[in-house]
C-alpha cells in the first residue's frame, strides 16, 4: 500500500496548494481595497470635490482633476465606442472566414493587451508634436485608443452569439443586410454590448500612462479642450509621489474615487450580463 | 469464432448466448447485489427501489427506452456519480458482501476494482503504451519489462495487440474509432477490475467494430462480471447471459436472457421487446 | 546629467520584474484556476472568479500607492531582512538577495506584477480546463485515478497549448506594466546583482523621464526605448494568440 498512500498525499498536497493560492489571491484583492478605504476615506470631504488642486503646504480638493477625467472619459467613450461597434460588426457580420478579417481579429486582440504607455507614446507623436502642444484633446485620444479593442471584442462576441436563425427569418422576410443588423442582430446584442461599453470605461478610468505625454497635468481649472488638463490619475501620480503629507492625502482620496467607480461599472456591467441571460 | 458463425449469430438475433462459453453445470455466483437502490438528480428521483443481482463470470445487460435510468444504475456501480455535486445514492449495492456504498469506502480503490468504458471512445492525450500503462502505474512499481508483458497482455485480451504491436509509440489518437475503443478496454482490463461497467460501448461505432466488440466481450466474460447498457436490443439478446428491463427508474423485469426475450412476464417488457414502443 | 542613453538597464529591470512576476504568478494562477475548476463547490464559482478578476480590474495606479506606501515599507521591515539574513548568506546565490532593506526595489515592483498579472493567466487557464470533456476526465477517474493525477496527468496535457498562451498573455501585461512598476521600483538608472536592489524598466524610464526629458537625443532615446518595448510585447502577445487558436482548433475540430 506504499504507493497509494504516497499518492493519497501527493492529492492532498495539490488540493492544499490550490487552496492555499486562491486564498492568497484573495488576501491580496482584500488588503488593497482595506487600506485603500482606510487610507482615502480620510480625504473624502466636501473639498475634495468643490476645491482645486492645491500648492503643496495648503488645503484644496480635486474638482479640476475629477472634471478633467470625466470629460476626456466622456469624449474618448464617445469617439471609441462608434468605431469599436462598427468595427466589431464587421467582423462578426461581413467578414466571416475571411483572411482580412482574421488579420484584423489577431492585431485587435494585440492591441487589446499592450502597454497603455506605448499608446501614450504614438499619440505624442501624432498629435502632440504636431499641435505644439499638450492638450485635453490628445488625452482622450490616446483613451479612445484604447477603449476600441475591448468594445471591438465584446461587439464581435455579442454579435456571434445572435442565433444564425433569427438573421435568416428577417432576411426571408425581404430585409436589407444593414437593416437586419440594425433592427434585429443589435437589439438582440444590446445588453452584451452595453457591458462591453462599461467594461471599457472601468479601464480607462484608471489608466495614467497614456496620460502622462498627452494631456500631462494642469494645476488650475480650465475647460480648454486645446490646453492641458487636470485629470485624476495624473495627479495621483504627482501627489503620492511627492513628500507632502496633504497632497498623499488627497491622492488616496483620488485612489479611492477612482477603485470606486471601476468596481462599481465592473460589478455592473457583470450583473447586467447575467440578468440579461437570465432573461433569456 | 468463425465469421460463419458470427454471421449465423447476426442472422438469429433471439437465440440466447454461446452456451460453451458460459458452463451451465456450474451454478453462477452473485458477484453483486444492488438492493433498494434509489437515485436523486438534486430533487429529482431518477431510480427507484432497484434491486437486482450481478452475477460472476456472466454478462449481465441493462435495456429499456431513452431515460429509463440505465445508465444511471451502471453508474452507482463505481460511484463515478460522485464527481458531480447533487447527485447522490441511497440503499446498498453489495460487492462480495461488502456496502460499496458506506461511507468509508474507498474511491479510487473501489474504481480500481470496478472498471468502466464508455460510450465514446476516450483515449488519453498520450501513446498507445501509456494509455495502458496509465492505471497500472496508478497503483504498481513495476520493472520496465513486467510493464511491457502487462501491457501486451491487456492489449491481447482486448484483441488489439496484432494491429497495434509496431505502433505502441504512436499516439491513441491515430487509431480508428473501433480501435480505439477496444483501447479503452484494454486501458480498464490492464488494472486486472473484478467487474467490467460498459455503458452503450458500441453505440458511436461501425456494425463490424460494434461485431468485434461483441465477440470481445463473449470471451471476457470467462474472467470477469460484466454489466452491460445497451439501446439495442437484438445486441442484448446476443450477447448476454441476463436481462434487466427499466423504465423510467424502475425495475420492470429482470430475469436470465433467453427467457425475457421467448417468454417476458411483463406485458410491458413484451411491447418493449417487440417494438410496441422505444 | 550625463549623455548617457545606455538601454541596458531598463531592459535588464524589465526582463528581471517580468521574470519574477511569472515565477510566483504562474503557480499561484495555476493554484487558483485548478481549485475553482475542480474543486470549488457549485454556489461559490461564480463569486469567486468575479473576486478574482477584480483583481485585474484595479487600475495599476492603485497597485503603485498601495505598494508604495504598505507594502514597499512592510516589505523593508520583515520580508527583506528575513531574506537577507537566510537566502543572502548563502554563498553563490548569496549576492542576489544582498544589499541594505529598502522596501523598493525589483523584487517587491516584480511580487507586485504577478498580483497583477495572476488574475489574467489564471482565467484563460480556468476555460481551456472547462474545455476538458468530462467523459475523458472519468475515464481515468474510472481507473481509480485521483484529482491530482488527473490535472496533471490528463487535463494539463490535454489544454497545453491554452496554457502557454495565458502564460505568454500574462508575461506581455507584466512587460508593459507601468505605474505599479513605477511607483515601487526606484528608478535608479542602474544594473544590480541582488534582487533586492532599486532598478528601472522600460516603461517606468518613460514614465519619470520623458516629460524632464530635455535636448533630443534624450528624447529620442527614451522613445527608441518605448519602440523596443512595443516590439518585445508585440511578439509575446502575438505567441500567446497564436497558441491559444491553436488550442481553438483542437477543441472544436
Amino acid at each position: 500500500m506504499d504507493i497509494y498512500i504516497r499518492r493519497r498525499i501527493a492529492n492532498g498536497v495539490v488540493m492544499t496548494l490550490s487552496v492555499a493560492a486562491t486564498a492568497f489571491g484573495l488576501l491580496w484583492l482584500v488588503l488593497v481595497l482595506w487600506t485603500l478605504m482606510e487610507n482615502g476615506v480620510a480625504a473624502i470631504t466636501p473639498a475634495l470635490f468643490s476645491q482645486m488642486t492645491p500648492p503643496p503646504g495648503s488645503a484644496g480638493g480635486l474638482l479640476n482633476a475629477i472634471f478633467g477625467s470625466v470629460v476626456m472619459t466622456l469624449i474618448a467613450t464617445l469617439i471609441g465606442t462608434p468605431t469599436g461597434i462598427l468595427a466589431g460588426t464587421f467582423l462578426a457580420e461581413y467578414s466571416r472566414g475571411s483572411r482580412f478579417g482574421e488579420v484584423v481579429r489577431f492585431i485587435n486582440d494585440i492591441l487589446l493587451s499592450a502597454p497603455s504607455i506605448i499608446v501614450g507614446l504614438f499619440v505624442y507623436e501624432l498629435l502632440v508634436v504636431h499641435m505644439g502642444h499638450f492638450s485635453a484633446w490628445a488625452g482622450a485620444v490616446a483613451l479612445a485608443i484604447i477603449v476600441i479593442p475591448v468594445v471591438v471584442r465584446t461587439t464581435e462576441d455579442m454579435l456571434n452569439l445572435v442565433p444564425n436563425a433569427l438573421r435568416e427569418a428577417a432576411a426571408a422576410l425581404g430585409s436589407p443586410k444593414w437593416k437586419v443588423i440594425v433592427m434585429v442582430s443589435y437589439r438582440a446584442a444590446i445588453q452584451g454590448m452595453v457591458t462591453g461599453v462599461m467594461l471599457a470605461v472601468a479601464r480607462i478610468a484608471g489608466e495614467t500612462a497614456p496620460l502622462l505625454f498627452t494631456a500631462l497635468n494642469n494645476q488650475f481649472w480650465s475647460t480648454d479642450l486645446n490646453s492641458p488638463m487636470a485629470n485624476l490619475p495624473v495627479v495621483i501620480f504627482q501627489f503620492a509621489m511627492s513628500p507632502y503629507a496633504d497632497w498623499q492625502v488627497l491622492a488616496w482620496g483620488g485612489a479611492l474615487l477612482i477603485t470606486l467607480t471601476v468596481l462599481f461599472l465592473n460589478i455592473g456591467a457583470r450583473m447586467l450580463a447575467t440578468w440579461s441571460t437570465f432573461k433569456q | 469464432m468463425s465469421p460463419t458463425r458470427a454471421a449465423a449469430r447476426l442472422a438469429m438475433p433471439l437465440v440466447p448466448s454461446d452456451p460453451d462459453v458460459a458452463d451451465p453445470a456450474t451454478m453462477p455466483r452473485q458477484k453483486a447485489m444492488i438492493r433498494n437502490v434509489d437515485f436523486f438528480y438534486d430533487r429529482f428521483q431518477a431510480l427507484k427501489n432497484i434491486n437486482l443481482p450481478l452475477h460472476d463470470k456472466r454478462v449481465t445487460a441493462f435495456i429499456g427506452p431513452s431515460g429509463c435510468g440505465k445508465s444511471t444504475l451502471l453508474r452507482i456501480l463505481n460511484r463515478i456519480y460522485e464527481l458531480y455535486p447533487g447527485q447522490r445514492a441511497t440503499g446498498e449495492v453489495l460487492v462480495d458482501g461488502e456496502n460499496i456504498l458506506a461511507p468509508g469506502v474507498d474511491l479510487n480503490l473501489l474504481r480500481a476494482r470496478i472498471g468502466m468504458v464508455f460510450q465514446k471512445p476516450t483515449p488519453f492525450p498520450m501513446s498507445i503504451y501509456d494509455n495502458i500503462a496509465f492505471g497500472i502505474r496508478l497503483y504498481e512499481r513495476l520493472p520496465h519489462s513486467e510493464l511491457d508483458d502487462r501491457v501486451e497482455s491487456a492489449l491481447r485480451r482486448a484483441a488489439l495487440w496484432d494491429e497495434v504491436r509496431d505502433k505502441l509509440r504512436q499516439s491513441g489518437l491515430s487509431l480508428s474509432g473501433g480501435q480505439q475503443q477496444r483501447l479503452c478496454i484494454a486501458r480498464a482490463v490492464a488494472v486486472q477490475p473484478e467487474i467490467l461497467l460498459l455503458d452503450e460501448p458500441a453505440s458511436a461505432l461501425d456494425p463490424l467494430s460494434t461485431q468485434r466488440i461483441e465477440e470481445l466481450i463473449a470471451e471476457l466474460k470467462a474472467d470477469y462480471c460484466i454489466a452491460i447498457v445497451t439501446h439495442n436490443m437484438q445486441q442484448a439478446a446476443r450477447s448476454s447471459d441476463y436481462t434487466a428491463f427499466m423504465y423510467i427508474g424502475e425495475l420492470i423485469e429482470f430475469d436470465e436472457t433467453e427467457r425475457i426475450f421467448t417468454h417476458p412476464k411483463e406485458k410491458h417488457t413484451e411491447d418493449y421487446i417487440t417494438g410496441r414502443f422505444g | 546629467m550625463t549623455e548617457k542613453f545606455g538601454a541596458l538597464a531598463p531592459i535588464y529591470g524589465t526582463l528581471v520584474s517580468s521574470a519574477i512576476a511569472m515565477l510566483v504568478g504562474i503557480p499561484v494562477a495555476f493554484g487558483v484556476a485548478v481549485f475553482i475548476t475542480e474543486i470549488c463547490p457549485l454556489w461559490l464559482k461564480r463569486p469567486l472568479a468575479t473576486m478574482i478578476e477584480l483583481l485585474a480590474a484595479i487600475p495599476s495606479i492603485i497597485y503603485g500607492i498601495w505598494g508604495l506606501f504598505v507594502f514597499a515599507p512592510f516589505v523593508q521591515q520583515y520580508i527583506q531582512p528575513a531574506i537577507i539574513d537566510t537566502l543572502g548568506q548563502v554563498p553563490g546565490i548569496g549576492a542576489l538577495f544582498a544589499g541594505p532593506p529598502l522596501g523598493i526595489g525589483v523584487l517587491t515592483a516584480g511580487f507586485i506584477l504577478a498580483v497583477m498579472v495572476l488574475p489574467f493567466i489564471s482565467s484563460i487557464m480556468r476555460d481551456v480546463f472547462e474545455t476538458v470533456p468530462a467523459i475523458l476526465k472519468e475515464s481515468a477517474y474510472g481507473l481509480g485515478a485521483t484529482r491530482s493525477e488527473v490535472v496533471r496527468q490528463i487535463v494539463l496535457p490535454y489544454t497545453r497549448a491554452g496554457v502557454v498562451g495565458g502564460i505568454m498573455l500574462g508575461l506581455g501585461r507584466a512587460l508593459g506594466e507601468t505605474m505599479a512598476v513605477t511607483f515601487v521600483i526606484g528608478n535608479a538608472h542602474r544594473i544590480s546583482a541582488s534582487i533586492l536592489q532599486p532598478g528601472t524598466t522600460i516603461s517606468a524610464s518613460l514614465a519619470n523621464e520623458f516629460t524632464e526629458a530635455f535636448g533630443d537625443l534624450y528624447r529620442s532615446s527614451l522613445i527608441a526605448l518605448g519602440f523596443i518595448l512595443f516590439i518585445i510585447t508585440f511578439v509575446v502577445l502575438a505567441i500567446a494568440k497564436l497558441m491559444l487558436l491553436r488550442l481553438q482548433k483542437q477543441a472544436g475540430g
